[in-house]
């Protein structure tokens, strides 16, 4: 029983981290339909962000959230702009393009900080607490919640703000979107620029627990597509399920069958999700159809 | 003759809580040709597509040659001697006007240089034999059109479906294709067209049937159909031809 | 005859010019292979200039063969690394274990390539674009965590050591230029399949399924057939490569195999950059790339580290911002603009 718990618990925990680089993603794959590879280079920015507010401004890592999030939003806008909004409609060239930056942006990274591994200690983050039997560091409850925080506050913004429901407008479908005013091409940059500042802040709030290296995108960029996938393209719900779900049964895998085969597990399950039902477990239906008609 | 050549029988499709056709029953016999007209949005296209294949039916059935061909997939059908044009032209584009004509005739002829000579014929016939060489992405809306027709007749086929293939060709364009059509009829092939031009459907139609709102409202000779006050009231005004 | 047919005969036979299609495709060819064997010829003596050729060779096969299935396919694959590494893991392990030559283990490893991309790929031939894209990414990815993990299969995360014993049946080489024929060869042989492929019934109703499904099926085309046929071929060619490089490098583990940058995805960007779908396209890519690469590496790699890979990534956004088409794309549209010209003066 206690293992259990315990196991449940590393899972939950774990399934908030993947759940928090993966919001951003979700809105970006589910609105735009761009498979992002750089995303968890934005990540690894967001992360590297912090420590540049740490040891240029002094700033604990979770008050550096104010800096490095706006920062990133204005990257993703960037981005969006010079390089995927040109390459609209041509899909591979979307991905190969992605795919370049990430080398950029890895190697970038590795020239300015010249290969040392840095760490952001946080006053807050490496205070334990204890549930029960099981202890818990701080930094990684605060993923949790953040990750919560996140959601919820996203899929607010979605439901009541303008810009929300613009994105949601075209998310569903960008002929009708376009017909009532919509700018579609706007939305799209807004979105991206969006779903950047969550993987900037996903990268700030991972800072105090992992030790920076320019490569440590690479850790979650699958595990974000297998929970924006597993939850469902455009879900908010779907992407906090989907990363809770990736997460438990990670840790269960990892316990119960083998801590090597735990990614494997979940690879499958995902495969198999994919396959029966590629909208994903809370996505509408036929969601994944969208997008692809427009690319003519 | 007990088995029509070509059936329909209690053809019904719903989607959700929308029935987009309704226990439609018709019989084509070898060498009619016969059209299907009703207002747009009537469940047309949507029969075809039943027909063809692309969609299972959710009551009735389809018979060809005395064969229910209910569980066969379109190309399965294709194979048996159904060829098909499509509403919204579906050309191959980054292929040449022949690369797609050849799609088609490789069906019956799995050699390159017999597929290629049958596709030239095929495009002669059909009067692109000039333009064959072109990417068809660079084809006119006519010439597209006839490319449609080109590659279904590159199947061999012994009825052919044509879906508004005269949508937005101008007077000349059509009665070129008419008279095309009758080349291809006059060598023994059936046709169950839809069409909104009526005068296309008096010219080339030995019968007609009505579709609205997804059901069957008439049947009968061109003449009769089209004599008929409420067909025509339903069609001026909302066309111009 | 009548007139009509009298017609097209006439048409057809000027545009020919008389001169039957197979010989000027095989001439083509030829003249291709004579061209690409000219840098081996100039370089053969420069060991660094000789690996790097040697590697293109190999990746433009490999690059050729990824853009069967998605080139002409349409099916935008990342996962051929499980094929590539299907085949290094094959021939090395029935070399080490067995002595058998890897001439002969080149049948079993594409036949065991094949088999195992129509089986995985089979279910995921209904999901577009993308999520295919992400899915094979996913086989990938399992393949990896299998492969460290099935030890006796596969020698775990240390991998297959494959011994130096030099000669011919053994596909090693004493003599680095026989290693860059062997990929020559390779390479020969990938190209020398697409153009066969493309003037077969299989690659125009591959092309058709690429372009549109529905329309191919109503052309009597068997979509899923197609694919699966595609993919095949795609997978057993690119298990050959697989094996061959595995007598290469002679050392083969799961990091190499199934790196991403460095195998799966990289098939895609050499097609990509080259011109994805035509059957010369992914080979210009390679030469573009592998010894931009391994130059850049060579010049830059003692200096700041990662230097080299941002000019390449760079090299590599540019391209996608202004070549849309690829290599093949910018000389056609070059072509197009020649032609019109001399039209029009």
């Amino acid at each position: 029983m206690d293992a259990l718990l315990h196991v449940l618990v590393i899972g939950v925990l774990l399934g908030g981290i993947y759940g928090l680089v993966a919001l951003g993603l979700n809105l970006i794959f589910g609105v735009i339909r761009i498979v992002n590879f750089a995303h968890g280079e934005l990540v690894m920015l967001g992360m590297y962000g912090a420590y540049l507010a740490y040891s240029l401004l002094g700033l604990d890592a979770y008050v550096s959230i104010l800096v490095v999030v706006p920062a990133l939003f204005v990257v993703g806008l960037v981005v969006y702009r010079l390089v995927l909004q040109p390459l609209h409609g041509e899909s591979s060239m979307q991905i190969f393009a992605t795919f370049a930056l990430v080398i950029i942006f890895q190697n970038v990274v590795l020239a300015v900080t010249r290969g040392e591994g840095y760490s952001v200690p946080s006053r807050i983050a490496g205070h334990t607490l204890e549930l029960g039997d099981v202890r818990v560091t701080v930094s990684r409850l605060a993923i949790l919640a953040a990750v919560t925080l996140a959601a919820v506050g996203l899929h607010l913004f979605l439901q009541r703000t303008m810009v929300g429901k613009s994105i949601r407008a075209v998310t569903q479908d960008r002929q009708a979107a376009r017909l009532m005013g919509i700018n579609v091409e706007r939305t799209f940059m807004i979105t991206f620029g969006v779903g950047s500042a969550l993987a900037g802040l996903a990268g700030v709030l991972l800072a105090p627990i992992y030790t920076l290296s320019p490569g440590i995108g690479g850790n979650f960029i699958l595990a974000a597509f297998a929970v924006v996938v597993l939850g469902g393209l455009g879900s908010v719900a779907g992407a906090y399920a989907g990363g809770m779900i990736v997460g438990i049964v990670e840790a269960f895998a990892g316990y119960y069958i083998d801590p090597e085969l735990k990614q494997a597990i979940w690879f499958l399950i995902f495969l198999a999700v994919l396959i029966v039902r590629p909208s994903g477990l809370f996505g509408q239906p036929g969601a994944e159809e969208i997008g692809f008609r427009e690319q003519e | 003759m007990s088995e029509p050549f070509f059936a329909a029988r209690g053809i019904a499709k719903r989607f959700g809580g929308l029935l987009a056709v309704d226990d439609v029953s018709f019989a084509l016999g070898k060498g009619e040709v016969v059209s299907v007209i009703g207002p747009n949005g009537a469940g047309k296209t949507t029969l075809f597509n039943l027909l063809t294949g692309q969609l299972a039916p959710s009551a009735g059935e389809v018979a060809f040659n005395g064969q229910v061909i209910n569980a066969l997939p379109p190309e399965r059908r294709a194979r048996l001697g159904l060829g098909r044009t499509f509403q919204i032209a579906k050309p191959l584009v980054t292929l040449s006007a022949l690369q797609n004509v050849m799609v088609g005739t490789f069906l019956r002829h799995p050699r390159l240089h017999d597929a290629e000579d049958r596709a030239w014929a095929v495009l002669a016939q059909v009067g692109l034999a000039h333009r064959a060489e072109l990417r068809a992405s660079q084809l006119t809306l006519s010439e597209r059109r006839r490319l449609e027709v080109a590659r279904a007749l590159a199947l061999e086929p012994v009825i052919i479906l044509l879906d508004e293939v005269m949508a937005g060709l101008n007077a000349t364009e059509i009665g070129e294709a008419i008279a095309l059509f009758q080349r291809i009829h006059g060598a023994g092939m059936t046709f169950l067209i839809i069409e909104h031009n009526l005068k296309v459907v008096r010219a080339f139609s030995e019968r007609v049937i009505v579709i609205d709102h997804g059901r069957k409202i008439a049947e009968g000779s061109a003449d009769d159909i089209l004599s008929r006050p409420e067909v025509v009231t339903a069609y001026l005004g909302s066309r111009r031809h | 005859m009548d007139a009509t047919s009298a017609a097209y005969v006439e048409t057809r036979a000027a545009r020919a010019g008389g001169i039957p299609r197979v010989q000027r495709a095989a001439a083509l060819y030829l003249g291709g292979l004579i061209l690409a064997f000219v840098p081996l010829a100039v370089l053969s003596n420069d060991a660094f200039w000789l690996t790097v050729l040697t590697y293109t060779y190999l990746f433009a096969g490999l690059a050729v063969a990824w853009n069967i299935l998605a080139g002409f396919g349409g099916q935008f694959s990342l996962g051929h690394g499980v094929f590539f590494a299907i085949g290094a893991y094959v021939t090395a392990t029935l070399f080490v274990d067995h002595g058998l030559s890897p001439w002969v283990s080149l049948v079993p490893s594409a036949l065991a390539s094949a088999i195992v991309g129509a089986l995985i790929f089979l279910p995921t031939f209904r999901l577009k674009g993308s999520f295919f894209a992400i899915a094979t990414l996913a086989f990938n990815e399992v393949a990896l965590v299998l492969a460290n993990y099935a030890e006796s299969l596969t020698g775990g995360p240390r991998g297959i050591q494959v011994p130096f014993r030099a000669g011919f049946a053994n596909m090693i080489f004493a003599d680095s230029r026989g290693y860059a024929i062997l990929m020559l060869g390779f390479m020969a042989l990938a190209v020398g399949v697409s153009v066969v492929l493309m003037r077969t019934r299989l690659g125009y109703y591959l092309l058709a399924v690429r372009e549109n499904e529905d329309a191919a099926r109503a052309a009597g085309i068997s979509v899923v057939q197609v694919k699966l046929r595609a993919t095949a071929l795609s997978a057993a060619l690119t298990a050959v490569g697989g094996a061959l490089f595995a007598m290469y490098v002679r050392t083969i583990d799961p990091p190499t195999l199934f790196s991403l940058p460095d195998v799966g995805v990289k098939f895609a960007l050499l097609a990509l950059i080259g011109g994805m779908g035509t059957i010369v396209g992914p080979v210009l890519g390679a030469f573009l790339i592998v010894p931009l690469e391994s130059y850049l590496r060579a010049l830059l790699g003692g200096s700041l580290p990662g230097l080299h890979l941002i000019i390449l990534g760079v090299v590599m956004l540019l391209a996608a911002l202004f070549m849309r088409r690829g290599i093949t794309g910018v000389i056609d549209a070059a072509l197009v603009r020649w032609r019109h010209r001399r039209r029009h003066v």
